[in-house]
């Protein structure tokens, strides 16, 4: 469409200069200035603090915790989304609107919240210490809070589309001879696939950029349990801007790959359902 | 049989959807299930299906019970109104799935769905997505997907319900000839009654959970047996009749029916003239048929192949109208002609015609219309507007008379109007009522409704008759009533104490034989239920166990009446409805 054609509503011109405009103010012009500032580096000083041992420990981290935080919440949001839509149980309302708290906490308290209960004194976390198992200032932590944080995504992208899920199209499975499971995998899980890669993206990208509670947590041990926004934080605090914003870039890349590549899976699938496979 | 539903009742937070339905269908039958929406079809379907349970009853396919069976082990094909198909899947993927399922061989499945694919004239679309495919052709997917394991029962939930008239007449065609050429059982809901006419072997009538009434289309609209099935089932105009031993009497004149009716004593009945049984002429010697009354004709609507008159009948017609089909209550006749009539004798609003019956249908009810009895008018007229009295009045499609007898109750005192009690006399029910009941049923009222102030719509009707000779009035009555609510049906059979060792076996026996028989006669399906001990005393028991709980109590002598249920009556807390069928 030519910019020129007149639309049904008016107003075009107006709103898509707005669109452009707080795109750029917002959200290119930061990133473009992050990009200028790490170019101006020297290539060997990027790779020295790219490549250094406790940067590339702290991307592993970001992105293994967040990878697994969006994971189990692929898993358990879903659950949680089916229970909510397809059960009528008293307290319903009530666990939907507990969802969103995550949403509304800062992050900071959560954090502080779930380091009272799984430090090794912690209501949980002294049951768990004669296991062996430590939660907090350990990787295990930083993908607690990460998941915690990240939940209300998986949930809320979710639920909508379980809701448009018909039940006529279980039942006709039912009577055409289909065990439960085979309908959940057959019927239900494709209908809903591209809401939960949806859901996995928002948590995933929502981790990735987590910093509050994670650094409750964390205990922040270099090559340990330090995540990359922190180790960026350091760097400011040592007045190494250019370090910042090369890790900054280095996030930003990768982050876009993820995104993409998620993007481009679930345009494949819709794809392959259009055609139609065998 | 194909299927066998015995007793099936499926109940919603305590109200039953589905109430006491028995049913046999035979191999290779196309059987409709026809009734408005909320008649608990769609409902008894889906547990043939297997998709809901049923709280009593028995389900049988071919002779297996399959009440507790899981729908996917039942061997039926379900099509729903909205298709469902599976939208993420080809064509050819849908028709396979059942066949998947069950781990088909791809060839053993491909030439399976060619078959079907041919059988639904939809050759070559295997590889397109629901979404490209029309209306009618989805749910040609549906049905070809709902046979492709060769089901041995065909569910079909609406469905024509979101196609247009013409699609809709094609794929009809299209589903019979299917049916006929697999020989496949099917059963069909709907609530056009057309549809119904168009495919059915067989239609079974709901109303209220009930299964009303059952036959084949012909059957049922010259001869039904219910109000509900007459003005369902196409128009009709309801007229409060008196059958006489020459015929039916309507009004001042008497219209000879189709059904004789010799050795009957005259009583009042509900008549059934279907629109186009009714001829209109300039005078009464132009009729052809017999002479019902004069009338004005007050409109006049084209509808193409037919022309489709409403004519007010003029007063002195002394036939009340009760309600049509559309609910119209106003006291117009609804005649339809022919082109070829309408060239014999044009008519225009505002003419006056004289109208003759062709055919007259007498409805078997018992119930035919509702008298309000008190001592004044404006208690008779209060009484009239009892919502529970309302209520019966609507559903049963019939109107309530007013009658005054300030006597009422007074030994000895005759009755102040002059002539007999019609239909079903309703008086209110108080302390002391029971004096005032004898008195009406002395002075010849058959049928007698008492009625406390704030009753409500019943869920329970409780049945019983206090000597054996009441039984079959009783049962005629009950059913009649039950048809019109959703509440499900007791009898309660009561021994004497000292009899339960004695003669449990003759209890039990006249138990059931009076279980056929409201099954046989009367369509009426009811639990039984047996105590021992004091009958008024039981009865008031039973009655107090539970609310909205209504009573109908059968007896031929006057004197087991006033000995055994004054006690009863004079609580005035239920509404009690007494079948007298002795001499006054």
């Amino acid at each position: 469409m030519s910019f020129r054609q007149p639309s049904v509503l008016p107003g075009f011109g107006l709103t898509f200069g707005f669109t452009t405009f707080f795109l750029s103010a917002i959200v290119l012009l930061p990133l473009a200035a992050l990009v200028l500032a790490a170019a101006s580096m020297h290539w060997s000083d990027f790779v020295h603090v790219v490549a250094s041992p406790r940067a590339l420990g702290s991307f592993r981290l970001s992105f293994g915790a967040s990878f697994l935080a969006a994971a189990i919440n692929l898993v358990f949001g879903f659950i949680i989304a089916w229970t909510l839509v397809r059960y009528e149980f008293p307290g319903r309302k009530l666990i939907d609107a507990l969802i969103d708290m995550p949403f509304a906490l800062p992050t900071a308290v959560s954090g502080i919240a779930l380091t009272t209960v799984f430090a090794h004194n912690g209501w949980i976390g002294r049951y768990l210490e004669p296991w062996g198992v430590k939660v907090a200032y350990t990787w295990l932590g930083v993908t607690l809070a990460l998941t915690l944080i990240s939940m209300p995504f998986a949930v809320r992208a979710v639920q909508p589309a379980l809701l448009e899920v018909q039940r006529d199209l279980e039942e006709a499975a039912e009577t055409l001879g289909a065990h439960r499971l085979y309908v959940f995998r057959h019927i239900i899980l494709p209908t809903v696939l591209p809401a939960l890669l949806t859901g996995f993206t928002l948590a995933f990208a929502r981790a990735l950029g987590e910093y509050g509670s994670v650094i409750f947590i964390a205990g922040n041990l270099p090559m340990k349990t330090e995540i990359t926004p922190l180790l960026i934080v350091i760097h400011l605090e040592e007045f190494d801007y250019q370090g910042a914003a090369a890790l900054g870039v280095v996030m930003l890349v990768i982050s876009f790959i993820v995104l993409l590549a998620i993007n481009l899976l679930q345009a494949w699938g819709r794809r392959r359902h259009v055609r139609g496979a065998h | 049989m194909s299927i066998t539903l015995d007793q099936v009742t499926k109940r919603y937070a305590g109200a039953p959807v589905v109430n006491d339905v028995s049913l046999d269908i035979g191999d290779g039958e196309f059987f409709v299930l026809l009734g408005p929406s909320g008649s608990g079809k769609s409902t008894l379907l889906r547990a043939i299906a297997g998709l809901s349970g049923v709280d009593h009853g028995r389900i049988a396919l071919h002779g297996r019970d399959v009440t507790h069976v899981a729908a996917r082990k039942r061997g039926v094909g379900l099509v729903f109104q909205n298709y469902a198909l599976f939208g993420h899947m080809t064509v050819a993927e849908n028709i396979e799935f059942a066949l998947r399922v069950r781990h088909m061989r791809a060839k053993a499945r491909r030439q399976r769905r060619q078959e079907l694919l041919r059988l639904v004239a939809l050759e070559g679309l295997d590889q397109r997505l629901p979404a490209q495919l029309s209306g009618g052709q989805q749910q040609r997917v549906a049905v070809a997907r709902a046979l492709a394991h060769k089901p041995e029962v065909l569910l079909l939930d609406e469905p024509f319900g979101a196609l247009d008239a013409k699609i809709r007449e094609e794929l009809r065609r299209t589903i019979r000839q299917v049916q006929r050429e697999l020989g496949i059982t099917t059963v069909l809901v709907t609530h056009d009654q057309e549809e119904a006419f168009a495919m059915a072997d067989r239609i079974g009538i709901m109303n209220l959970g009930r299964l009303l009434e059952l036959g084949a289309p012909h059957d049922l609209y010259s001869r039904p047996a219910t109000r509900f099935v007459a003005t369902f089932l196409g128009a009709a105009n309801l007229i409060l009749a008196r059958r006489t031993p020459d015929g039916i009497q309507m009004g001042a004149n008497t219209v000879a029916a189709a059904e004789s009716s010799p050795g009957v004593h005259e009583h009042e009945v509900v008549a059934v003239v279907r629109p186009e049984e009714v001829e209109v002429a300039a005078s009464r010697d132009g009729l052809s048929s017999g002479y019902f009354a004069r009338g004005v004709v007050h409109e006049v609507v084209f509808t193409g192949a037919l022309e489709s008159l409403r004519v007010r009948l003029e007063n002195g017609a002394q036939a009340p109208l009760l309600a049509q089909a559309d609910g119209d209550a106003s006291a117009s006749l609804l005649v339809t002609r022919t082109q070829h009539e309408q060239r014999g004798f044009e008519v225009h609003p505002g003419q006056s015609v004289a109208i003759g019956v062709r055919r007259v249908h007498v409805l078997p009810t018992p119930l035919s219309s509702f008298t309000a009895c008190a001592a004044s008018a404006a208690l008779a007229d209060t009484l009239s507007r009892q919502p529970l009295l309302a209520e019966l009045a609507v559903r049963m499609k019939t109107r309530i008379a007013l009658r005054a007898e300030p006597q009422l109750g007074v030994a000895g005192a005759a009755c102040a109007v002059d002539g007999p009690f019609v239909g079903t006399t309703v008086i209110a029910s108080q302390a002391e009522c029971a004096q005032r009941a004898e008195w009406l049923l002395r002075r010849g009222a058959k049928d007698l409704l008492l009625l406390p102030e704030h009753a409500a719509v019943p869920q329970r009707v409780l049945i019983h008759w206090m000597d054996e000779a009441a039984r079959s009035a009783t049962l005629a009555v009950s059913a009649s009533v039950l048809r019109h609510l959703s509440a499900e049906a007791v009898y309660v059979g009561i021994f004497p104490e000292q009899s339960a060792s004695a003669h449990p076996q003759h209890g039990m026996r006249e138990l059931l034989d009076a279980r056929s028989e409201a099954q046989l006669a009367h369509g009426l399906e009811m639990r039984t239920e047996l105590r021992f001990g004091d009958v008024a005393q039981q009865l008031a028991r039973r009655l107090a166990e539970a609310p909205a709980q209504m009573l109908i109590v059968g007896l031929t002598e006057l004197s087991r009446f006033a000995q055994a249920l004054r006690g009863l009556l004079d609580g005035g807390q239920w509404p009690v409805l007494i079948v007298y069928r002795g001499s006054p």
